[in-house]
């Protein structure tokens, strides 16, 4: 518990300045929506003149960017990146920071086994993210209900917003992996940024091809908002696929972790 | 009781050296020296005991049990200072050390208070603000502040100012009364020799001899320097247990190792002006484990 907590209040700022960029990004994109929904048709033949793929890969979608979760699930692409990067800066700091600070001979010469000082740190970094989410679920939900034109549904709101948390999640023990297996990571911004832009980028890639087996290869596109709101539900391949990918990384990095030398600075 | 018991030990990094087939047994309730050149295997020793690092072979015992298998139940009991010391920085120098204790199921205030009254420790500086010597004075109240059965110490002394280096060996053997074993890793000899009752020697991964620092230096050479009134040729001394003769004009030196009596007897026969016999220094005695064999 004691790690737990000096964990948690460790993350209090970096956890601070993420919701708030979050919170920004939202109010912004959304402080659009009156003036882009009033012109949605010529917004939509403005839009229609880009290729189709290049629509795709950008997550525009025509038909429905004039309500206000079509918008809302638009904008939302780039808060996944967004939070991809904050979740995977977590992952790759739980256990590299102890490397770079040379605080692992403290921590673990203290009566703990190396799974329970896993397991609370872990457990700081989900309830970091759990607390963004939630501040950005409230931020994002009031503005929404500001702006909006007509009604819409607060489930699939709700749904679409989740997926936010569930993209950090992937990231995060993506980044915790990352840190275990590779011995030393200087800088945790250049790697986590260079993932998760090259996870975007396929992503993207993907959207263009109508492959549908290709989404797999990127966590940004396990969660059609299209889909979610057109069926009120996740697709269960890609929800399975990254709840295996949490499994999986999860494991192995306990596995590592435990058997890991820890050398001096 | 043996409260360290190593057998065999052995860690291979790759091409590196690490450490082969050591093994030492440390008493309850000794000052143990384990000493070697930087690079020999101390710490990896030291990180094996403290299963940071896994053995590649052999195994350790700490109070009995499995150091890799029972780590964190040992840990309870054990203090380490690392070599070197890096604190989470933005902590108050209090904040780490409850951190610290808030490991331990026990009420460690009290300690903190007096340790940190002995190594002169501002509690209230934040520990990004300390010096070198500073910090470690933090990690000697953090590897003390529960009463730890077994201390492991890894070259402690760098950055301590003398006078801070005197306290923290009063510190340790007072410790040491109260029942504390205590494993000191250094190179430095003179701390060695001040400190410990029994050192084991390490050199390029490997235990070279563990011995009562009593014994290593009576199992050694003497020094004798003779002034002579008439000239004597070295041969005079051709005994056995006599090396290194020189003579210069009408002083002869030698070293000598064995029945000191029949160098007395021989001594006996001349007509001597001065005499010196000096007990070798330790720094001598471990000078020919140090240097490499051509």
């Amino acid at each position: 518990m004691n790690i737990f907590l000096y964990e948690l209040k460790a993350y209090r700022k970096s956890t601070l300045v993420w919701t708030f960029s979050l919170l920004a990004i939202v109010t912004m994109f959304m402080s659009f929506y009156p003036s882009i929904s009033k012109d949605i048709d010529q917004f939509t033949k403005l839009l229609e003149g880009f290729p189709e793929p290049v629509r795709k890969a950008f997550g525009l979608q025509l038909d429905n960017m004039g309500t206000i979760m079509g918008f809302y699930s638009y904008m939302f692409l780039y808060l996944t990146l967004c939070g991809a990067i904050q979740g995977m800066n977590l992952g790759i700091s739980v256990l590299s920071k102890e490397t770079r600070d040379k605080t692992a001979d403290f921590l673990l010469t203290k009566p703990v086994t190396r799974v329970n000082i896993l397991t609370a740190k872990l457990m700081a970094t989900a309830v970091s993210l759990i607390l963004t989410n939630a501040v950005y679920m409230i931020g994002a939900g009031m503005m929404a209900s500001q702006v909006k034109t007509e009604d819409y549904s607060m489930k699939i709101f709700v749904m679409i917003s989740l997926t936010l948390l569930f993209i950090q999640l992937i990231f995060l023990v993506l980044g915790l992996l990352l840190s275990v297996l590779f011995a030393r990571i200087k800088s945790v911004l250049t790697v986590s940024l260079g993932v998760v832009f090259c996870f975007f980028f396929i992503g993207m890639l993907a959207a263009t091809g109508g492959d549908e087996a290709k989404r797999f290869l990127s966590p940004f596109k396990y969660f059609d908002t299209a889909y979610i709101i057109e069926h009120s539900s996740y697709e269960a391949p890609y929800l399975l696929a990254g709840i295996g990918i949490i499994a999986a990384s999860l494991i192995t990095s306990y596995i590592a972790y435990m058997k890991k030398d820890i050398h001096a600075g | 009781m043996n409260v360290i018991e190593i057998k065999n030990l052995t860690k291979t990094y790759g091409k590196a050296r690490g450490i082969t087939n050591i093994s030492f047994n440390v008493e309850e309730g000794e000052i143990f020296g384990f000493i070697g050149p930087n690079g020999a295997g101390k710490s990896t020793t030291i990180r094996t005991l403290l299963s940071l690092i896994y053995p590649t072979g052999g195994s350790a015992k700490i109070f009995g049990k499995d150091c890799i298998e029972s780590a964190h139940e040992i840990a309870k009991d054990i203090g380490y200072l690392p070599s070197e010391v890096f604190y989470y920085d933005n902590m108050k120098v209090m904040d780490l050390l409850k951190y610290s204790a808030s490991f331990y199921k026990k009420d460690c205030w009290k300690r903190i208070m007096e340790l940190a009254e002995i190594m002169d420790l501002d509690l209230n500086k934040k520990i990004d603000d300390l010096s070198l010597g500073n910090k470690k004075k933090v990690g000697i109240v953090q590897g003390l502040l529960h009463d730890p059965k077994l201390i492991i110490l890894d070259e402690p002394t760098s950055g301590l100012d003398p006078l801070m280096q005197q306290k923290f060996f009063e510190l340790l053997e007072q410790v040491n009364k109260k029942g504390a074993t205590i494993l000191f890793s250094s190179h430095i000899l003179s701390e060695v020799q001040r400190l410990c009752d029994r050192v084991a020697i390490i050199k390029e991964g490997q235990i070279v001899q563990v011995e009562k620092i009593s014994i290593l230096k009576e199992n050694n050479h003497k020094k004798f320097k003779i002034e002579t009134k008439e000239k004597i040729s070295p041969a005079f001394f051709q005994l056995a247990g006599v090396n290194n003769v020189e003579a210069h004009d009408d002083t002869i030196s030698f070293l000598f190792r064995g029945d000191i009596n029949t160098v007395m007897r021989k001594m006996a026969e001349i007509d001597i002006v001065n005499l010196w016999i000096e007990e070798p220094d330790l720094e001598e005695i471990f000078m020919h484990y140090y240097v490499k064999e051509a």
